[in-house]
């Protein structure tokens, strides 16, 4: 008999508290719902969920907020790529307007055996810390080779070869942390408009002699590039290219040859070209010092 | 002056002492996942402080009146059936479940209310709330008020399950909070490939528990410090 | 993405490659708790793999009725229910075990791993499926379990299944690892093991990789 009572009352008490409970939190979803736009569940969906903060909001949530507020543009996700801003394009009932990827440039190419006035520097070996610290290098403005931007990319895009920063532009997917994390702003986001683009490898802003004291190859200010084409324009000694009005079909060889620095470079996608022609060379292994003690591994010499 | 005395044993105990995280492992899992960032962290643990105080209320109302042995509620019942003397069952079978049900239940009210409410306080620790109904810790210190009531002549008043689970959640936040300021710096640092991540965190973690465990002792001598106040 | 798998290669996926504890880091609290001792560890991994494999086959039952919204309750629920099951029945049958793992039991119910296998391959999956991810993830589990446990009571206490091995005399026990802080510590670094030798496998490939790492100093 008490088993029967026990199991009566055992199953009553669970149903209660699944009616019960069941009767609240349904009374709780009508009174606290949040008016949710559907269109920003849908953005939300259609974003790759990174939340790696490129489109410069925190999280993909909050992008696809601002989306849905028509306060944000619809090209701003980097890893989303084209297909995703099709994507929120089509939910907005907007043209996607042929958006384009950004890639991530380094301004600048010299390498240690290129840069004059390099001095031994034995600080914290962050690009901030040697930013702040003066006298690293002869040029100003130019990559300190230290790694704030290989350690920023979360997608492996970035090397630093021979003390300057390279960045591959297929594993490039335009998050823009590392522009973000480079102390001397050299980083910019280039539209890729074609497979291969023009690009103005450096950052210096003297001219002349003030640049050939301090690197082998930098921008001397000659203005010789201005005069090829329409979107090059000087900005002081140093040229900018306006990559709205970029001439897409242009054959770029003449302008490349004109520079006596061979600063304007294309980066971009190999052409079956480029492929052959390094065929046959052999990436040079780079010999490491092993400075191995009994001590830890940090970076502090102080 | 003998019920402050046991709440601030309470409170060293479960805070420090018996630290949910470093001495009984539970919440585990969000402690790894959660506490890259010190702000995160610090969220992530007041939301299980929060959680935990609403669910262990609701957990020792219902042990209290439903469910321990000796429990109103079935007592009610048999005599209600016609049956004399003490209700020889008891409805701690159901315990388990009567527990998740409730946390899973208090934190979508929760959740519901605060995004309501509090859009400023959702935003920050509000996307934590679902991850806190499987959180071992919540369930552990529910289960840990019912142990305290299975005795009939030394049931736990609701006030010392109280602060009990706010210490508890409390211990949590700071053996999170501590962590991630540890591993914070450990960015900075050149931890070998194999380690990176959540090898390195577990280790920091040992070394964490293993000075926690230091904290052993200070209980009993508090106890005998303030028995003359009693 | 659930219908393309064999049941035969669910379960070889749940024992090493996608290790429940090694690979997808779920389930910790238990295993950090237990596994002091292989005894108590296999007790914990034989319940743990009634409660998954049972919950695998009732969620797989009734995939049809589930909503959206309330599956992780029902999953939870039905959790529970094993839980209380296997509970009483160790606390029946094997008591001095039951006291010596002690709150861990109930603590299956949050353990992520069977909920995570209930979302991801029960409730989508017919009843062969389910069981054979259950019983992959279970051996999985219980190979895990052994590991950390072997080394913590091995060098910790000198024993294993509470057989003296090692002798008392010539290894006095590193009793940390026997204690919380050497749960931590054993897993970080078996974790740390098993990360190395996987990535060992994968760099042992042949790539093309182009790119050299110019030392920065």
């Amino acid at each position: 008999m008490e088993t029967a009572v026990a199991l009566l009352l055992a199953a009553v008490v669970v149903a209660l508290l699944a009616v019960a409970g069941g009767w609240i939190l349904g009374w709780a979803n009508r009174k606290f719902a949040v008016e949710v736009d559907p269109k920003v569940t849908q953005i939300n969906d259609a974003l790759p969920a990174a939340n790696c903060g490129g489109c410069g909001y925190v999280g993909c949530g909050e992008y696809a907020e601002a989306v849905a507020r028509g306060d944000a543009a619809i090209d701003l996700c980097g890893p989303g790529g084209s297909s995703c801003i099709a994507a929120i394009a089509q939910i907005m009932g907007v043209d996607a307007g042929g958006a384009l990827p950004y890639k991530a440039v380094v301004h600048c190419e010299a390498d240690r055996s290129q840069r004059l006035g390099l001095t031994e520097y034995n600080g914290e070996q962050t690009c901030a810390a040697a930013n702040l610290v003066g006298g690293v290098q002869g040029c100003t403005y130019g990559c300190l080779g230290l790694g704030d931007c290989q350690r920023a990319c979360e997608y492996d895009a970035i090397t630093i070869r021979n003390g300057v920063a390279v960045i591959d532009p297929i594993k490039c997917i335009g998050c823009k942390l590392c522009a973000a994390a480079c102390p001397r702003n050299i980083i910019s986001m280039v539209p890729f408009r074609q497979e291969k683009m023009l690009v103005i490898a450096c950052s210096n802003k003297d001219f002349g002699s003030d640049v050939k004291n301090v690197c082998k190859i930098g921008c001397i200010g000659c203005k010789a590039c201005t005069r090829m084409t329409s979107f090059i324009t000087m900005d002081g000694s140093l040229p900018t290219i306006d990559y709205e009005h970029y001439q897409d079909g242009m054959d770029f060889d003449p302008v490349l040859a004109k520079c006596p620095m061979h600063r304007l470079i294309l980066v971009g996608t190999p052409s079956p070209k480029d492929l052959a022609d390094t065929e046959g060379e052999s990436v040079p292994k780079v010999i490491e010092a092993q400075f191995e003690t009994t001590v830890d591994k940090t970076e502090w010499r102080g | 002056m003998d019920t402050f005395i046991t709440l601030l044993l309470l409170v060293v105990s479960w805070a420090l002492i018996n630290n949910v995280l470093l001495h009984y492992f539970v919440g585990a899992c969000p402690f790894l996942g959660v506490s890259k960032r010190v702000g995160t962290a610090f969220g992530m643990g007041m939301a299980v402080t929060f959680v935990m105080t609403i669910a262990s209320m609701l957990s020792w109302i219902f042990t209290y009146f439903i469910l321990r042995p000796h429990a109103p509620v079935p007592q009610w019942v048999w005599e209600l059936s016609g049956g004399a003397g003490d209700a020889p069952f008891d409805l701690t079978v159901l315990s388990y479940l009567l527990y998740i049900f409730v946390i899973a239940a208090s934190v979508q009210f929760v959740e519901m209310y605060v995004r309501k409410n509090f859009p400023s306080l959702y935003k920050a620790f509000g996307v934590f709330l679902p991850l806190i109904t499987t959180n071992c810790a919540i369930l552990f210190i529910c289960l840990e008020i019912s142990k305290r009531l299975q005795d009939p002549l030394k049931l736990m008043p609701i006030y010392e399950a109280l602060t009990m689970a706010v210490a508890a959640g409390f211990g949590f936040a700071i053996a999170i909070t501590l962590m991630a300021g540890i591993r914070e710096e450990l960015e900075l640092c050149d931890v070998p490939k194999p380690l990176r991540g959540a090898g390195i965190a577990l280790i920091v973690a040992g070394i964490m528990a293993m000075a926690f465990m230091g904290f052993a002792g200070v209980e009993s001598g508090l106890e005998r410090a303030l028995s003359q106040f009693r | 993405m659930s219908s393309d798998l064999t049941p035969m290669e669910r379960f070889i996926r749940g024992v090493i490659p996608e290790n429940p504890v090694y690979r997808q880091l779920l389930g910790l609290c238990p295993i950090l708790a237990v596994t002091n001792g292989v005894a108590t560890a296999m007790t914990m991994a034989g319940a743990t793999a009634f409660v998954l494999i049972c919950s695998n086959l009732l969620i797989s039952s009734i995939r049809g009725l589930l909503k959206p919204h309330l599956r992780i309750l029902v999953f939870t629920l039905t959790i529970a229910t094993f839980v209380t099951i296997v509970d009483k029945a160790l606390a029946a049958y094997l008591y001095s075990m039951s006291k010596a793992l002690g709150p861990y039991i109930p603590l299956i119910i949050v353990n992520c791993l069977i909920i995570a296998r209930c979302e991801m391959c029960a409730s989508k999956s017919s009843l062969p499926h389910a069981f054979m991810d259950g019983l992959g993830n279970a051996v999985g589990f219980a190979l895990a379990l052994l590991s950390i446990s072997t080394v913590r009571e091995l060098l910790g206490a000198g024993t294993w299944f509470g057989i003296q091995i090692l002798p008392q005399s010539a290894w006095p026990g590193w009793g940390v690892l026997v204690l919380p802080p050497g749960a931590f510590l054993t897993l970080g670094i078996l974790l740390a093991i098993v990360e190395w030798y996987s990535k060992r496998k994968k760099t042992s490939a042949p790539e093309t990789s182009t790119s050299t790492e110019a030392s920065a100093a």
